[in-house]
Parts: C-alpha cells; sequence; structure tokens
C-alpha cells in the first residue's frame, strides 16, 4: 500500500503546511472579509428597506386614521345640517300656516259678511218685486187699485206666518 | 494481477520535481499538485466570483455564499458565538477537504485525501489546538472533561480510562474516517475499471454502468466526508469551550 510509505512523508507534511497556510491566510484575509461585507452589505439593504417599508406603513396608517376622522366629523357636521335644516322648514311650515289659517279666517269672516250683506239688499229687493208683483197682478185681475202700503202691511204679515 | 494493474497503483507518488532540503525529500509530487490544484481552485474562486460584491448576486456568486453560510450555520449551531472566531479555519478544512476528494474525482488525478499522512497532519492540527484551546479557557480544570457527571463515584475508574483514550483516539478516528473512505472509493472504481477491461464482448457494459453509479456515490461520499470532517472539527472547540 504505497500510503504506508515513509519514503514521501516529510514532501507530503510540508506542501501541506505550505498550501493549506496558504489557503488559511488567504481565506481569512482575503475572501472570506469580502464575502461577509457582501453579506453584510445585503443585510443592511434589506433592513433599511424594512425600516423604510415599517415607516411608510406607519404613515399611511396615519394618513388612513385622518380620512377615517374627517368623514367621521363629516357624516356629523351633516347629520346636524340635515337636523337644523329639518327643523327649521318645520317651524317656518308651522308659521306659515298658522298665517295662512288667520288669513283664511279673516278672509272667510269678511265674506260671509259680504254674503250677509248681499243678502239683505236682495231681500229687500225681492221684497219690492213682490210687491210690484202683487200690485200688478191684483191690478190686472179685479181692477182694484191697492195702495202701497197696503200691499206691505199684507206682505209682513204673510212673513210673519211663514216664519 | 500485475503490479501495475493494481488498484492501488493509483495512490502511488510519483515525484514531479526532485528538491531535497538536508537529508530529507521535499519533492514536488503529483500529491502536491493536487493540493496546489485545489488551492488554485478555492481561492481564485473565492475570490472571482465575489469580485463584483454586487448585492443581487450572480450564479456564481451566490454558490460561494451558500457555502459561507453554510460553514457559518455549522459553526454557529455547534459551538456558537465563540466559534467566530474559528471560522477562518473551519472553512478552510472543509474547502481544502472538499476540493481535495473532488479533484481527486477528476480521472487520472490523485487524491492526497486518500493518504493517511495528509488526512492524519489536519487531524492532529485539530486536535492540539483544540486540546490547547481547552487549556487556555479552562486550565487544569479542563482534565474534568474525562469525568461525566452524574455518574456513581465508584464507575469513574473504570470511566474515566475510557474517556481518556476515546478523547485521544480523535484524531486517529478523524483521519482514518475520511482516508478509508477515498481509499475504499477508488479502489472500488479502479476494480470495476478492470472488470470493464477484463470482461469478454459487450458484458463489460455492466461495471461500466456501475462504475456510473459509483461516480455520484463518490461524489456525495466526498462532500459527506468534508462535511464531517468540519463538524466534528466544530464540536472538539464545543468541547473545548463546554467541558460537559
Amino acid at each position: 500500500m504505497p500510503q504506508l510509505n515513509p519514503e514521501f512523508f516529510v514532501s507530503q507534511l510540508f506542501w501541506l503546511a505550505v498550501f493549506f497556510s496558504f489557503l488559511l491566510i488567504f481565506l481569512w484575509r482575503v475572501s472570506l472579509p469580502r464575502i461577509s461585507l457582501v453579506l453584510e452589505k445585503r443585510q443592511r439593504k434589506i433592513d433599511e428597506n424594512l425600516s423604510s417599508a415599517k415607516m411608510l406603513q406607519e404613515q399611511a396608517q396615519e394618513i388612513e386614521s385622518n380620512i377615517n376622522n374627517k368623514i367621521s366629523k363629516a357624516k356629523q357636521d351633516a347629520d346636524e345640517k340635515i337636523k337644523k335644516a329639518i327643523s327649521s322648514l318645520q317651524s317656518d311650515v308651522s308659521t306659515k300656516l298658522s298665517t295662512l289659517d288667520e288669513e283664511l279666517e279673516i278672509k272667510i269672516s269678511n265674506s260671509e259678511k259680504e254674503i250677509l250683506k248681499s243678502k239683505e239688499s236682495q231681500m229687500k229687493n225681492i221684497d219690492n218685486e213682490i210687491a210690484n208683483i202683487t200690485k200688478i197682478t191684483v191690478s190686472k185681475i179685479t181692477n182694484l187699485s191697492i195702495s202701497e202700503s197696503e200691499i206691505e202691511q199684507a206682505i209682513k204679515t204673510r212673513k210673519g206666518l211663514l216664519s | 494481477m500485475a503490479a501495475k494493474d493494481s488498484p492501488l497503483k493509483q495512490f502511488e507518488i510519483d515525484t514531479i520535481s526532485n528538491i531535497e532540503i538536508g537529508n530529507y525529500n521535499l519533492s514536488f509530487t503529483n500529491s502536491s499538485f493536487a493540493m496546489l490544484l485545489t488551492v488554485l481552485i478555492i481561492t481564485l474562486f473565492l475570490t472571482l466570483t465575489v469580485n463584483t460584491r454586487s448585492i443581487i448576486p450572480t450564479r456564481m456568486q451566490l454558490i460561494s455564499e451558500l457555502m459561507y453560510n453554510f460553514i457559518a450555520q455549522l459553526l454557529n449551531d455547534t459551538v456558537g458565538d465563540n466559534g467566530k472566531k474559528y471560522f477562518p479555519f473551519v472553512f478552510s478544512l472543509f474547502m481544502f477537504v472538499l476540493i481535495g476528494n473532488m479533484v481527486g474525482m477528476i480521472p487520472y488525478q490523485f487524491t492526497f485525501t486518500s493518504h493517511i499522512i495528509v488526512t492524519f497532519a489536519l487531524a492532529a492540527v485539530v486536535f492540539i489546538g483544540v486540546t490547547i484551546l481547552g487549556f487556555i479557557n479552562h486550565g487544569i480544570k479542563f482534565f474534568s472533561l474525562f469525568v461525566i457527571p452524574g455518574v456513581p463515584f465508584y464507575m469513574h475508574p473504570l470511566l474515566i480510562p475510557i474517556e481518556v483514550i476515546s478523547y485521544l483516539s480523535r484524531p486517529i478516528s478523524l483521519s482514518v474516517r475520511l482516508f478509508a473512505n477515498m481509499l475504499a472509493g477508488h479502489t472500488l472504481l479502479k476494480v470495476f475499471a478492470g472488470f470493464v477491461v477484463s470482461m469478454p464482448f459487450f458484458t463489460g457494459v455492466f461495471p461500466l454502468a456501475f462504475i456510473v453509479a459509483l461516480t455520484g456515490l463518490e461524489i456525495l461520499i466526498a462532500f459527506l466526508q468534508a462535511y464531517v470532517f468540519a463538524i466534528l472539527t466544530c464540536l472538539y472547540i464545543n468541547d473545548a469551550y463546554h467541558l460537559h
């Protein structure tokens, strides 16, 4: 077995020591710091991005809550305004209705009075007409001339009987 | 089977350039060349892929980062915060063994991790380093590692020697595990390759298919053994910090 031949033991140990120590020192001083630098740089970048993302998220949440506050406030304002408008309209309507009622009552009473007046005047006219008609019919039928006072008397008695 | 066709022929060391200093033979061999190749692959890959240092990694950069994170995670899981100091060492060890095994999977390429002297040297570095670390951290109390808490006192005479032996056998188990896996895998590949040549007609296709499957398995083992080597190193470092 060539492995147990001590002829090249020293040579192998020597070159192993040379190459392995070179490898160790080279990796330790050159290669590994480079890799760790890259990894750290990446980690830093990731951390930065994460923290900025977190910050942005917080800002977004703040903005969202602001918007929500504003919306609820606006809703409250609108509710109040609507209530106010409704109540003012109601009071307006009631006052207008009451004034209208009053006006109507005045008008009704006025027209009632007028109606009464015209009724009375009409009644008077009717009396006169009745007297005339009576005079004419009596004169046509009987040739008797009746004085107006007599006729009036008769009408009055008739009216008294009717009423 | 003739000596030149032996499945163990692949483990023989050939001198590329003969160097002798004093009485020592420090020849640059095919084993040394495989180590050089391994170190070059690791350093060039890890340096060039991360050259752009881009935050959004390219595919190759991602591989480097994955390896980095893999070992960093492993060390963090087993040792914790204390382990950060040993990251370059564990990472180098893992990459050296992993790429050394992978380089060995290239046909005609030498596998230096199949030599017990190499794996033993690596394991010895780990063992000696961890022992020194334990004494630095705990002083003489480091010996209490051998005393298992919660055991009846009369069991200690039996258990303490067992613990000491298991501690001392750590470098052996660590090195032999890697060495034996590589030796067995490559020998098996060669044995079946011999079948492909020696079997008549088209029947050589069957061992060939087996070699293809075995190559996949060997690549898995190459990774697995590097991982085991690294995780055991991490566990030993952890023992040097937390006695029980």
